[in-house]
C-alpha cells in the first residue's frame, strides 16, 4: 500500500457517506470498514485511522451506527458497528446530495 | 442473539471498549503487514507509524463516548420512566379494588391538607396586601396591669414627632360603629363605619381609588370626611366617580367624600367607610386610651430598634407627663400579628398538626397495602431481578407506582380540598376571622398539593420498595411466592399500624379536651335564667328625637306596643347583651371615699344603660338592695347598680349599698366625674362565655341616662322568641311612622351566646372530625394487617384445630396479636398525649389537660372501635375447616 496522498479536504465530508455505504452491506469493525473504503476506492481514498474512529463514534451518537458485539478474524471479540434505520436514511441522502455535487463540479471541470 | 454494546449486559466501561477496538486495529494492520512480506518487528513498528497520534485518537474518542453515553443515560431513563409509568398505571387497573381505596385514602389525607393550608397560607404564610408589608408595625401602650393597652391620641402625636424610626403613625378606633345614612329619597340605612385619624391609610401605604386619602389639613380644620371603601362604593354608588366630592348626610350631618380606598383597608375593621376623626388638644385626652396604633418603619430600620426608640419617647412623656404617663411604656409587634391575633394563630398551627398526622395514618395505611401486595407480587419481582434489574432499579419501579398512585390521589385531593373551601364559609361562624384573612383555592393551594403529594408518594412507597428490594432473591423464587417475606414485612407493619393507634390516640384525645371545652362554654351559667330572648338594636335618628323627654317618651311607647302583642311576656332596653356586644363600652370608676388608686391603674366596669325592667325580664336576680324602678326619673337623685364581682372586689364584701360611685369614660379620664348613689346589686351576668376573670358591671337606669343606640329585648310567654320577630317589626313601625328609626342585629340571646364560643365550636368541631377520621383508618389499618395476617397463617390456624385446640384457642391467638398491636399503640399514644396536652391549655376551658374522664373516653371509644375491627378476621380464622384447609392450602 503505496502513500497515494488525497486532499483530506476532498474526503472529510465524504467520509461519512463512504462509511455509511460500507455498511450498509453489513455490519463490521472499523479496521474492515477501512479496508473496505480502500479496496472499493482502488486505494484512491486513504482513511486515516485518526479520522476513522472519532467519525464512527460521533455517527453513532448520532444514532447512524449501533455497535455490538461480533468475533474477528483472530478470533477474538471485536466491536463490530451496524447501520440503523436512521443511518440507512442518511446514506440515501448523502447519496442524492454527492450524486447532484458531482454532476455539477464535473459540468464545470469537464467542460471543453 | 445480537450482543449491543449498550445493553447493560454486554456493556464495558468505555475506556476499554475504546482500547480494545484500537488494539485490534493495531493488530490486524500489524497482519497486513506480515502478510504482505514485513518481518513482524517491522511489520509491528510500521503499523503504529501508519496510526499516527494514538493517544489522541483515544482521547477523541473517549470524549465522544462520554458523551454518548451522558445522552443516552437521560434517554434510557425518561424510557425506563415511561415504561414504569405505563407498567404502574397497568398494575393499578388490574387491582381496582386496591387502587381505589388507596386514591380515596390519599386524597382524603391530602384534600384535608390542602384545605388548612389555605387557612394556613392566609394566616401565617402569607404578607399582608400591602406595600413593604414587612415594615409595618402595630403599638400599644403598656402599663403594669396591661402590655397592650389602646393609645392616647395625643401620645400619638408626640411619637410621631420625637420618634425617629417610623415614617409615619397612625390610629384608628378598633370598634366598627354605623351612621345612619340618609338617602336622597328619603330611606334611611345604617351603615357600618370606622373612625380613623389622618395618616393611617398613609401608614398602610393603601393609594385611593378614586379622589384622596385624608391630609394633614383635613385633621386641622376638623372637617367632616370620609372615604369609602371601594367595594361599597362599586355595591352602593355603581362605582359612580362623581360621588368623590360630594355630600352625604351621616347622622344627620353632611360629610364629604374625598376619596374610595380598595377593600384590603379592611384589615383595620371590616367596614364601609371610614370617618375622619380630630381631636381637640386637650390635656385630658392624654390619659385617654383607645387608639389602636399602626405604623411604617423607616426602610432597614428592625422591630427591637423601633422599640427602643419609641420606649425612650414614652419615658420622656411619663417624666413631663407624670399625672397621665407615668409608669406607661409602649409595646410593640409585627402588625400582621396584631391582625390576625395569636388565638387564630395557635388554631392554625393546631390544625397544621390535626392534619398533618391524619396525612400520615393515610401514609402508614397506604404503605401497608403496598407492602401487602409487594408480598403476593414476590415471584414477579424475583424473576425480573433474576432478568437483570438490579435491586436500584426494582426499588425505583416500585417507587414510581407509589407515586403514580399519589399524583391519582393528589389529584383527587385537590378536588376536596376546592370542595372543601367552597363550603367553608358557611360553616366558619362569620367574624371568626379577621377581614385580611381570606380562605381562596389558588394556585398556591394547588401547588401545595401537588408538593404533598409527591413527598407523601416517596414516603408511603420507600418503605414497600426497599422492602420488595429485598425479596428480589432466588429463594423467593423457589418458595412459589409469599410466604417467606411476611415475617420480618409483618414486623414493620404492625409497627405501623401501631403508630397509627397511637396518633390517633392522641387526635382522639384533643379532640375529647376540645369538645369537653365546648360543653363547658356552651353550659356556662349566662347569669340571668330566662330562656328563649329576641333582641334588636333600636337607633332612633338622632335629629328626629332632639330631646331626652322625645327619645324616652319614644322607648316608653314601643315598650307599651310590644308589651301589648299577643305572646309577649316580657319587654325591656339594654345597652349590652350578655356575652355580646357594649354599646357604651369601658368606664373608669371609684367608690367614693375608697383609697384612691393610681390614674392609670384605675379600674374599669362595663357601663350599662337598662331600663327597670331588664333585671325580671331576664330573671336576673337583684340579690341586695334594689332594682331600678319608676322613682328613679330625671329629677330624682342619680343611682346605679353594680354586679357582684364589683361588690366583692373593690369593697371586699362590706355593703355597698348607700356608697358613692364616680364615674368617667375611660377614654376621658379628666372629664368631670358623674357620681351616682348604689342602691342595688345584680346578680354577675357573664360577659364572655370563656372569661376567666368576671367583668366588672355597672348599671344605669334609662331614664338618667337616655342613650340614641340601644338593644330591645323581648321574651315570650312560650316557645321560641324568634317567631315573634315581625310582630315585634311591625309594633316599632307603628310608633315611627315617619321611618326615622334604624333596626338592625335582630338575633335572640342563645345566637349571640353561640356566636360567642365560634371559635371553641369550631377549633372543636374540626379537630373532632379529624380525629374521627384518624381513629377509623387507624382501625382499617388493624383490621387490614390482622386479615392479612389470618390469610397467611391458614395452614398454621388449621394444623392447630387438627392437634386439638378449640375455636376459642384460635379466636384468642389472633385477638393476642391484635391486642399486641393496639395495646402498643394505644399506651405511646397516652402517654403522649398526657405530655402534650399541656400545649393545648390555652384553648382549653372548664376542664384540665390532664383529664381522667377524657382519657376514659378515649380508651372506651378505642376498645369499642378495636373490637370491631378486630370482630371480622377473627371469626375467619374461626371458621376454617381444618381438613379443607390442609388439602388445598
Amino acid at each position: 500500500m503505496e502513500p497515494n496522498k488525497t486532499p483530506n479536504a476532498l474526503l472529510h465530508g465524504a467520509l461519512d457517506a463512504l462509511i455509511l455505504k460500507t455498511l450498509a452491506w453489513g455490519p463490521r469493525h472499523g479496521y474492515a470498514i477501512a479496508r473496505s473504503i480502500e479496496d472499493g476506492t482502488d486505494n484512491a481514498v486513504l482513511v486515516e485511522e485518526g479520522s476513522l474512529y472519532p467519525a464512527l463514534y460521533r455517527m453513532e451518537r448520532r444514532d447512524w451506527l449501533e455497535a455490538e458485539w461480533g468475533t474477528s478474524e483472530l478470533g477474538r471479540r471485536a466491536k463490530l458497528y451496524r447501520l440503523t434505520d436512521a443511518g440507512r436514511e442518511q446514506l440515501a441522502l448523502e447519496t442524492a446530495t454527492w450524486r447532484r455535487f458531482s454532476a455539477a463540479v464535473s459540468k464545470v471541470l469537464l467542460a471543453r | 442473539m445480537r450482543r449491543s454494546l449498550r445493553s447493560p449486559l454486554w456493556r464495558v466501561p468505555l475506556a476499554r471498549e475504546v482500547d480494545e477496538e484500537l488494539t485490534l486495529h493495531l493488530e490486524l494492520l500489524t497482519r497486513e503487514f506480515v502478510a504482505r512480506g514485513m518481518d513482524p518487528a517491522a511489520a509491528r513498528e510500521a503499523a503504529r507509524r501508519r496510526m499516527g497520534d494514538l493517544a489522541s485518537v483515544r482521547r477523541t474518542c473517549m470524549d465522544l463516548g462520554r458523551r454518548r453515553e451522558r445522552e443516552m443515560r437521560v434517554t434510557r431513563w425518561i424510557d425506563e420512566l415511561r415504561f414504569d409509568v405505563r407498567f404502574a398505571l397497568r398494575q393499578l387497573r388490574r387491582a381496582p379494588a386496591f387502587t381505589l381505596v388507596a386514591a380515596a385514602t390519599l386524597a382524603l389525607g391530602i384534600g384535608a391538607n390542602g384545605a388548612i393550608f389555605a387557612l394556613v397560607d392566609a394566616t401565617l404564610l402569607r404578607p399582608l396586601p400591602f406595600p413593604n408589608s414587612d415594615r409595618l408595625v402595630a403599638v400599644w401602650e403598656s402599663s403594669e396591669a396591661d402590655s397592650r393597652e389602646g393609645s392616647s391620641p395625643l401620645n400619638v402625636d408626640e411619637w410621631n414627632e420625637r420618634g425617629r424610626t417610623f415614617e409615619r403613625l397612625a390610629g384608628y378606633i378598633p370598634n366598627v360603629g354605623g351612621m345612619v345614612m340618609a338617602g336622597a329619597d328619603g330611606t334611611a340605612e345604617t351603615v357600618p363605619r370606622q373612625w380613623v385619624t389622618a395618616g393611617v391609610f398613609d401608614a398602610l401605604g393603601v393609594r385611593p381609588v378614586a379622589g384622596r386619602t385624608f391630609l394633614p389639613e383635613d385633621e386641622r380644620l376638623r372637617a367632616n370626611v370620609v372615604v369609602l371603601n371601594e367595594e361599597f362604593w362599586r355595591a352602593r354608588f355603581g362605582g359612580d366617580s362623581a360621588v368623590v366630592g360630594s355630600d352625604l348626610r351621616l347622622d344627620g350631618e353632611p360629610y364629604t367624600v374625598v376619596g374610595v380606598v380598595p377593600q384590603e383597608s379592611e384589615v383595620l375593621g371590616r367596614t364601609s367607610m371610614w370617618a375622619l376623626r380630630s381631636f381637640d388638644p386637650n390635656p385630658a385626652l392624654r390619659g385617654a386610651h383607645f387608639l389602636a396604633v399602626v405604623g411604617r418603619l423607616k426602610a432597614g430600620v428592625t422591630l427591637e430598634e423601633a422599640s427602643a426608640d419609641l420606649s425612650a419617647v414614652a419615658g420622656g412623656l411619663a417624666r413631663e407627663y407624670p399625672e397621665t404617663n407615668a409608669g406607661r411604656g409602649v409595646t410593640l409587634e409585627p402588625f400582621r400579628d396584631a391582625v390576625i391575633g395569636g388565638d387564630l394563630r395557635s388554631t392554625s398551627l393546631l390544625f397544621v398538626g390535626v392534619v398533618g398526622f391524619v396525612l400520615l395514618i393515610c401514609c402508614a395505611n397506604v404503605a401497608n397495602l403496598l407492602m401487602a401486595r409487594a408480598t403476593v407480587r414476590t415471584s414477579e419481582l424475583a424473576m425480573r431481578s433474576a432478568l437483570g434489574a438490579g435491586r436500584p432499579r426494582v426499588v425505583r419501579q416500585l417507587l414510581t407506582e407509589s407515586l403514580v398512585l399519589a399524583v391519582l390521589g393528589g389529584a383527587l385531593g385537590i378536588g376536596i380540598g376546592a370542595a372543601i373551601l367552597e363550603v367553608a364559609p358557611s360553616v366558619i361562624p362569620p367574624g371568626l376571622l379577621p377581614a385580611s384573612v381570606e380562605l381562596s383555592f389558588d394556585l398556591r393551594v394547588v401547588g401545595f398539593c401537588a408538593a404533598a403529594a409527591l413527598l407523601v408518594g416517596v414516603l408511603f412507597g420507600l418503605a414497600p420498595a426497599w422492602r420488595a428490594g429485598e425479596l428480589t432473591s432466588a429463594r423467593a423464587i423457589a418458595s412459589g411466592g409469599g410466604r417467606t417475606a411476611t415475617a420480618g414485612g409483618g414486623r414493620l407493619r404492625e409497627a405501623l399500624v401501631a403508630g397509627e393507634v397511637a396518633t390517633a390516640v392522641v387526635l382522639v384525645f384533643g379532640a375529647g379536651l376540645l369538645l369537653r371545652t365546648l360543653v363547658a362554654v356552651d353550659g356556662v351559667d349566662r347569669g340571668y335564667r330566662a330562656g328563649s330572648v329576641l333582641t334588636m338594636m333600636v337607633d332612633p335618628l338622632g335629629s328626629s328625637y332632639p330631646t331626652p323627654e322625645a327619645l324616652l317618651g319614644f322607648y316608653d311607647d314601643v315598650e307599651r306596643e310590644v308589651r301589648a302583642l299577643p305572646g309577649v311576656e316580657g319587654v325591656a332596653w339594654a345597652t349590652t347583651l350578655p356575652m355580646g356586644d357594649s354599646v357604651v363600652g369601658d368606664f373608669s370608676f371609684e367608690i367614693v371615699g375608697e383609697p384612691l388608686p393610681d390614674e392609670s391603674l384605675r379600674p374599669v366596669a362595663d357601663l350599662q344603660i337598662v331600663s327597670p325592667t331588664y333585671f325580671p325580664t331576664l330573671g336576673l336576680p337583684v340579690v341586695a338592695g334594689r332594682g331600678f324602678d319608676d322613682r328613679d326619673t330625671g329629677e330624682t337623685v342619680s343611682v346605679c347598680m353594680v354586679s357582684e364581682a364589683l361588690a366583692d372586689r373593690q369593697l371586699q364584701g362590706r355593703s355597698p349599698i348607700g356608697r358613692q360611685v364616680a364615674l368617667r369614660p375611660a377614654s376621658q379620664p379628666q372629664a368631670e366625674a358623674q357620681t351616682c348613689e348604689i342602691v342595688g346589686v345584680a346578680h354577675q351576668v357573664k360577659a364572655r362565655p370563656d372569661e376567666r376573670e368576671a367583668l366588672l358591671q355597672v348599671y344605669l337606669p334609662m331614664a338618667q341616662a337616655p342613650i340614641d343606640d340601644i338593644y330591645l329585648l323581648v321574651t315570650p310567654t312560650s316557645g321560641h322568641a324568634e317567631a315573634l320577630t315581625s310582630a315585634v317589626r311591625a309594633a316599632i313601625g307603628r310608633i315611627d311612622k315617619e321611618q326615622l328609626v334604624s333596626v338592625r342585629d335582630v338575633t335572640t340571646l342563645d345566637d349571640v351566646a353561640h356566636g360567642a364560643t365560634g371559635r371553641h365550636r369550631l377549633r372543636a368541631l374540626l379537630v373532632a372530625t379529624f380525629a374521627g377520621l384518624a381513629l377509623l383508618l387507624a382501625m382499617v389499618g388493624v383490621f387490614g394487617v390482622l386479615t392479612y395476617s389470618v390469610q397467611q397463617r391458614i395452614r398454621d390456624f388449621a394444623m392447630r384445630r387438627a392437634l386439638g385446640a378449640t375455636t376459642r384457642d384460635v379466636a384468642r391467638s389472633v385477638v393476642a396479636g391484635a391486642a399486641r398491636v393496639i395495646v402498643t399503640g394505644a399506651v405511646i399514644g397516652l402517654v403522649v398525649s398526657a405530655l402534650a396536652g399541656r400545649l393545648l391549655s390555652a384553648m382549653l376551658f372548664g376542664v384540665r389537660p390532664f383529664d381522667p374522664a377524657t382519657f376514659l373516653i378515649v380508651l372506651l371509644l378505642l376498645a369499642a372501635t378495636a373490637a370491631a375491627s378486630v370482630a371480622g378476621p377473627a371469626w375467619r380464622a374461626v371458621r376454617i375447616d381444618p381438613a379443607d384447609a390442609l388439602r388445598h392450602g
